[in-house]
Formats: structure tokens, C-alpha cells, sequence
């Protein structure tokens, strides 16, 4: 079979060199920008996702899980009173100071509980005993923290809201949205360094409930029991944690913008180079029909090209994408792309070649074949 | 039975606010084996009638058969499929596909006629060859003269085996020699393979092959 659409195509090459560029562009432009957010927002919410509980009680209102508020820590027993909590125990989120070497001062984000192992805190590591935390003055921090604290390492001393620690070890992969550096350190310290805001206080209470409770049964039982309080499921809380900063830092508009600018590049360029080529080539679909040819004929041989662009297109905006992962992993970034995103865009990519060549479609449609007698 | 037939054809067109009329009238046949040539000076309606009779224009009033199946006019998908199964057209530009090659060129015309398979592959080679174009088979148009874009042309147009063959000024970028050749073939397709062969033309050398010459002047043919 002769394949007429890709022959025109590849008779132009810098037409279809341009064309495919387009595509790539947008598409490189759309995997970038929504794999960048995905990885931003993935930070805000990475430790809840990770530790095993089923239920957080927080205080009333509290927007993210970084901005954690103090209420009693005694409440957690009423929790662990209720059937269906196999476990409940405290968890601190608090921001402390450390002083750097080179006198600056920078903020961390402390996670702390009496028994980490328990709730997977954290979940993995590049070197130290969790169990050290129990010991003393010790802490992990999260290896990430390097781009903002300088090097460190499992046995050098810090000044921590004034107190001496020693590191015991190093996290891989607990961050924060802000990117500020995640750490680790036993309850009770943790309560005795921020003491005006913790002495006899928590910020959460982590539930996990017995195998087959109910969980959404156990959260409306918990909500009874602390009237005072805010009760999510884990999904929510994430949720809750993500949206903040997508709704209030502008992250989720930009995405948009930058997706539909994508889209805008991506169908202007097809459109436009497809019908550029389509009015060169329009003696050729005038042949075409006095022939034979029927329009029907034509939006194929079109819808053809637009196709082959739009795969090909595609392919290269993929391979583009998946080149840049080392330099963004560079600067502290990531690229999160789920399976559906890459679905989702290679769709959109094919529909969006072809309402490209919609606009050619609309051109062929009145070509009076009688065109083919003139000179 | 006329492989072409066309009955009291008018053709008007609009402009502004006049009407012009083109054609008044014309009948005309065209009969298998048969080569009729169209003359003509500029303006005098041929190429109209040519397109008429190619089921490509739709006539004010008046009747068209291509070999045997009257046209239904008003019906563009119905025009194009007579089109596909009975006409083929040779043009003065050529009009030949520029990424495809001589081969191709009448390949991708069998699978606009809906043709498929090993079969089409053998009908387009065997009609380049009847050209005497292997040797040029796979040469893109632009390597081609003007004689051999011609030939490419021909074999386009008889591929499918349709009953009539439409040319239109089909020696008016050629040269006299290269000309002479390409009627002859227009001849031997109409004696040798029976297809009614219609040319219009200005050129005073289609004479010599034609059966008959018809002369259209101010939209009326005189004999």
C-alpha cells in the first residue's frame, strides 16, 4: 500500500522536523510541569502517606500537618478506651533552630514520638539506629537536609533550640513541601525543648485500628469522644495537607497555566504547520478527488499525519522528560509521573494533533476538484 | 452504447449580479474505441464541458451518462463514484502526487479505486511498462521530462480500466516530438483497449489521431 499521508510528510522534512518539534515541546512542557507538581506536592504529604495510621486527631482546624497546634496530651487514652484502636499514641510535629557552623541559624521540621519503630519513623534509612533516639540527646535528620544545613553526618554535634544534640543517624526521603529539613527525636525531648508550647502537650494522635474496624465507624467515634478536636482518615488528612499549599501557594494554578499553555503551543504549531501544508498540497488533494477521492479519503490522509505527529511527538517529549529527572534530582526536585499522567498526556496529545487537523479538515471539505484544470 | 453522453447541457455562472451563460445546449457522444477532439479558442466553454462530462461540474440543466449510468448531478458522493469507476483524467499540469514515484503515482489512483492486494501492485506495473517506463518506475516526478510525467500521467488515468479517458491540453507542455508520441498513445488506448478517449485541446496536431473534431465557439459546438 502506498501511505500518501506519510510520504507528504516526509517530503518536506524541515515542515515535518518543525511539526514534531511542536509536539515534543508541549508535550515535554505538560510531563515537566505536572511531574514537578506532583513531586512538590508529594513532599507535603510524603510523611502521612508513610506512617501506618489509619486515623489523625488533630487540633481544630489545623491546615497542614507542618503547622501542627498543641492540645492535651492526656487525650489520647480516651482514644485508646475505644473498641476497634488497636494502638494510639502521640506524635509531635514541631519547628526547631539549628545553629550551622557558619552561625546561621536554619529551621527544622521535627517528627517525634516515643516508639518509632511502631509507626514505620522513618521509613528508611542511610545510616544510624533508630532505637539511639531513646539514649539522649540524639536526633536523625533527613539526608535532603544537606542542600540547607551543609554536610553532616551519624556522630557530629549540633546546637538544637539550644540544646547540644549529636546526630545518631540520617533518614532518606522524609521531606516537607518548604523543603525544610526533616528531623526526628525522642517525644519527651522533643517536648522539653519547646516546653512553653509542649509541656504536657501533643500536636497529633496517630490511630491505628484493630484488623476489620471500621474505619470510617472508629473516626465518627473518636470525632464523639473529642468534640474539640479534628478527626481525618489518612487519605484526608494527606489531602487536606496537599490542598493547603496547592490552594494557597499558587503551585495549582501555575500547573494549570503551564498544562494549557502546552495545549496552546502544541495545537497552534500542529495546526498551523498541518495548514500551511494542507493549502501547499492542495492541488495534490484536488487529484485526489477528481480521481475518485472522496473528503472521507482526504480527512484520513490528513488525520494520518496529524497521528504520525502526534506520536512521534510524544515519544520525543517523553524521552525529553525522562533526560531531565538527573538535572531536576540535581537541584532537590523530582519528577513524579503516575502511569495515568503518561496515559492521560499521550491521549491528549493524539486529540489534540487531530483537533489540529480539524482546521484543515475544514479547508478540504470545499476544494472544488475542478482545481486540478487550472494552471 | 456511449462510454459518454451528454444531452442539452447549459451551464451558467453567477457574477455580481449577472448571470453568465457558458454552455448553450450541447450535446455530445463519445463512443468506446473513439477519439474526439475538442477545439476551441480560450473562453469558449471546452474545459467546462470537459468538466461536465468528467462528472467534476454539475450542469445548470441538461443530462449526463458515463457508459451507460446516467449522473446524478446533485449528488456530489454519486458524481465522485462514477468518477472513480468509469473516468480518468489526464491533465495539463501532470497533476502527478511529487512525494510518490512513477510506480506509486498509479498505485495510490488503483487504492483511491478501491483496489487492494497483489493485484493492484501488478495493474500499476503492468501500465507503467505499457508506457514504456520500467526503467523510470521508481523515479520521483521531479525527475522525470515532461513527455515522461505525461506517460506517468496516462497510466494513472487508465489504471482501473475506466471506460473514458478525459485529457485535457494534454500536449501543451510538451514539445512537438515528445506531443506526437504521447497522441499516439491516446490512439492505441482507444484502438487497441476500446476506451472512448475525449481530448480538448488548441493543438493542431490532435487532428491527425482524432475520428472526429468537434469546434465549440461561444458555448455551441459546430461540427
Amino acid at each position: 500500500m502506498v501511505d500518501l499521508a506519510l510520504r507528504m510528510l516526509l517530503h518536506d522534512r524541515l515542515r515535518f522536523f518543525i511539526t514534531v518539534s511542536g509536539v515534543a515541546f508541549a508535550v515535554n512542557l505538560i510531563l515537566s510541569q505536572v511531574g514537578l507538581f506532583f513531586g512538590l506536592i508529594s513532599n507535603s504529604s510524603v510523611i502521612v502517606r508513610n506512617i501506618p495510621a489509619e486515623i489523625w486527631v488533630t487540633s481544630k482546624n489545623t491546615p497542614n500537618v507542618d503547622f501542627a497546634q498543641a492540645f492535651p496530651e492526656a487525650y489520647v487514652q480516651r482514644v485508646r478506651s475505644i473498641p476497634g484502636v488497636q494502638r494510639a499514641d502521640n506524635l509531635i510535629v514541631t519547628f526547631l533552630n539549628i545553629h550551622l557552623p557558619n552561625g546561621a541559624t536554619e529551621g527544622t521540621v521535627t517528627y517525634a514520638v516515643e516508639d518509632f519503630q511502631a509507626w514505620n519513623l522513618p521509613w528508611k534509612l542511610e545510616s544510624g539506629d533508630i532505637r539511639d533516639l531513646r539514649r539522649g540527646n540524639f536526633m536523625f535528620t533527613d539526608a535532603s537536609a544537606v542542600r540547607r544545613i551543609g554536610a553532616f553526618q551519624a556522630g557530629d554535634y549540633r546546637e538544637v533550640s539550644g540544646v547540644r544534640m549529636r546526630y545518631a543517624g540520617r533518614s532518606l526521603g522524609a521531606t516537607s513541601f518548604t523543603t525544610t529539613p526533616v528531623s526526628f527525636m525522642d517525644y519527651r525531648l522533643a517536648q522539653r525543648m519547646n516546653s512553653n508550647l509542649l509541656e504536657g502537650n501533643t500536636t497529633y494522635i496517630l490511630v491505628k485500628a484493630a484488623p476489620g474496624a471500621n474505619i470510617q465507624a472508629l473516626k465518627a467515634e473518636i470525632q464523639r469522644r473529642l468534640p474539640h478536636n479534628d478527626v481525618y482518615t489518612r487519605n484526608e488528612w494527606a489531602k487536606r495537607s496537599d490542598d493547603y499549599w496547592i490552594k494557597n501557594t499558587g503551585i495549582g494554578l501555575n500547573a494549570y497555566l503551564t498544562v494549557a499553555l502546552g495545549i496552546l503551543v502544541g495545537v497552534v504549531i500542529v495546526a498551523q504547520t498541518l495548514y500551511t501544508s494542507t493549502m501547499e498540497h492542495i492541488k495534490e488533494f484536488g487529484t485526489v478527488k477528481a480521481i475518485g477521492g472522496s473528503n472521507a479519503d482526504i480527512y484520513r490522509l490528513l488525520g494520518r499525519q496529524a497521528l504520525v505527529a502526534a506520536v512521534l511527538g510524544f515519544a520525543i517529549g517523553a524521552l525529553l522528560t525522562l533526560a531531565m529527572e538527573p538535572g531536576v534530582a540535581a537541584i532537590g526536585l523530582r519528577l513524579i509521573l503516575p502511569a495515568p499522567v503518561w496515559f492521560s498526556v499521550a491521549l491528549g496529545t493524539v486529540f489534540m494533533c487531530l483537533l489540529s487537523a480539524g482546521v484543515s479538515f475544514r479547508k478540504v471539505a470545499n476544494i472544488d476538484p475542478g482545481l486540478v484544470f487550472r494552471s | 452504447m456511449p462510454v459518454l453522453e451528454a444531452s442539452d447541457i447549459v451551464k451558467e455562472y453567477q457574477e455580481g449580479r449577472n448571470r453568465t451563460r457558458i454552455l448553450h445546449g450541447v450535446s455530445l457522444t463519445v463512443e468506446p474505441g473513439e477519439v474526439v477532439a475538442l477545439e476551441g479558442p480560450s473562453g469558449s466553454g471546452k474545459t467546462t464541458l470537459l468538466q461536465i462530462l468528467g462528472c467534476i461540474l454539475s450542469p445548470t440543466e441538461g443530462r449526463v451518462k458515463v457508459n451507460g449510468e446516467p449522473a446524478d448531478l446533485s449528488d456530489a458522493s454519486a458524481l465522485a463514484e462514477l468518477r472513480k469507476r468509469h473516468i480518468g483524467f489526464v491533465f495539463q499540469q501532470f497533476n502527478l502526487f511529487p512525494s510518490l514515484n512513477a510506480l506509486e503515482n498509479v498505485q495510490y489512483a488503483l487504492q483511491v479505486k478501491g483496489h487492494r492486494g497483489r493485484g493492484l501492485k501488478e495493474e500499476a506495473r503492468r501500465w507503467i511498462e505499457a508506457m514504456e517506463l520500467s526503467d523510470r518506475a521508481h523515479y520521483l516526478p521531479r525527475d522525470l521530462s515532461g513527455g515522461q510525467k505525461q506517460r506517468v500521467a496516462i497510466a494513472r488515468a487508465m489504471a482501473g480500466n475506466p471506460a473514458a479517458l478525459l485529457a485535457d491540453e494534454p500536449t501543451a507542455n510538451l514539445d512537438s516530438q515528445v506531443g506526437t508520441q504521447v497522441l499516439q498513445l491516446f490512439r492505441s488506448l482507444a484502438t487497441d483497449h476500446g476506451r472512448g478517449v475525449l481530448i480538448v485541446t488548441h493543438d493542431p496536431k490532435v487532428r491527425d489521431i482524432a475520428d472526429r473534431v468537434l469546434r465549440i465557439r461561444d458555448g455551441l459546438i459546430h461540427a
